[in-house]
């Protein structure tokens, strides 16, 4: 019965499997639907520009690589999204990423994020108090521990799935909840401060 | 006394968007908890609306296009650094077989000549039958006239110096 079930499931999976890999095969097409997704996801959990290009080139380049091992249990995104992840943890384990994770203060980039959002109709006052909450945020997620700040990144940035998510970090959606519930503690204590 | 407000962890799970009925219906009442929910909500759309705002920034610095042969270029970078790694000792290696050997032989050349000359010399020294420093004595001429008076004289060229006691 089980074989039966492999077969019927393989035989509904092979045709999306087949257009996947197609997908993963052009790279053009990919880089120009992901690369955008991928690289802020890079960027927000590196907080380095050049480290997120150069996780985002080996997450296409990986991806491309290793196509033909796509089993297509999950969306092209979602895969894309799991090879970054497991690229951005061992950048974040490298001892020159924590060297210029302590050398550089991301404070300055902040300051000139909040002056962007800027809106035309914001009075000073609410602008003022728009950046400090902003610095406040940012800080928070910033100091989260690495699978909160994943999980909150693209729950709340990639807008994605709870079950999206935990395919694409290895976890147990209750785990990606919980991680979520903690992150969100840290960002409403973080703007209550900056109250 | 329980109080009906929304917990910390419910306001969280409504802006996780796992709302339960109960939840929505005390959010239309309770202006408080709509504030609360609508403050977290706000922290994390600004965080959204500047990470977004920041990422596109840095990305649109960087219109470089993915280029599958650029899987090519780890092998190409390692066997520049190969190369880089090899090339001095390849040159020391050079450098020693090059200019070692051809600044020794000519010194050993004029060593071995000099040997050479040396020992014919020492050859021709012991084989002589008189020693050079008494070479001249060999050029005298023992005479001895009628008186019975010996000299000897000393033929050189052709001055001929008789020395008579």
């Amino acid at each position: 019965m089980e074989a039966v079930e492999q077969l019927i499931y393989a035989g509904e999976l092979t045709p999306l499997r087949d257009r996947m890999i197609a997908e993963l095969a052009d790279v053009n097409t990919l880089c120009a639907t992901y690369r955008s997704r991928i690289y802020r996801y890079a960027l927000l959990s590196l907080r380095d520009p050049d480290l997120a290009e150069t996780v985002t080139q080996d997450c296409f380049l990986r991806a491309y690589k290793a196509r033909d091992d796509f089993r297509g249990d999950c969306s092209v995104a979602t895969w894309l999204t799991r090879i970054a992840t497991n690229l951005i943890r061992d950048s974040t384990r490298s001892r020159k990423f924590q060297f210029w994770k302590a050398a550089n203060s991301t404070a300055a980039e902040v300051g000139a994020v909040a002056d962007r959002l800027r809106s035309p109709g914001l009075s000073p006052e609410t602008f003022l108090m728009i950046r400090e909450e902003l610095r406040g945020v940012w800080d928070a997620v910033e100091n989260l521990p690495g699978k909160q700040r994943s999980v909150f990144l693209l729950r709340f940035v990639e807008e994605m799935e709870l079950p999206e998510i935990a395919t694409a970090m290895g976890l147990h959606v209750g785990t990606v909840k919980s991680h979520l519930h903690r992150a969100l503690a840290a960002v409403r204590k973080a703007m209550e401060r900056a109250r | 006394m329980k109080t009906n407000h929304l917990s910390p962890w419910e306001q969280e799970e409504y802006v996780l968007e796992q709302r339960t009925p109960e939840m929505l219906r005390h959010l239309t009442e309770c202006a408080g908890c709509r504030a609360a929910v609508a403050r977290l909500e706000h922290g994390v759309a600004i965080f959204r609306s500047a990470a977004v705002e920041w990422s596109s920034e840095c990305l649109a610095a960087r219109p470089q296009q993915f280029n599958p042969s650029a899987g090519r270029r780890l092998p190409v970078l390692a066997l520049r650094w190969a190369v880089a790694a090899v090339l001095p000792v390849l040159l020391l290696v050079f450098a020693l077989v090059s200019f070692h050997p051809s600044s020794t032989r000519p010194v050993r050349a004029v060593s071995e000549i000099s040997d050479d000359a040396l020992l014919e010399q020492v050859d021709q020294q012991i084989s002589a039958a008189v020693p050079s420093s008494m070479e001249s004595l060999t050029h005298l001429v023992t005479t001895e006239d009628r008186n019975g008076q010996v000299g000897t004289t000393s033929v050189r060229g052709s001055k001929h110096i008789v020395q008579t006691n």
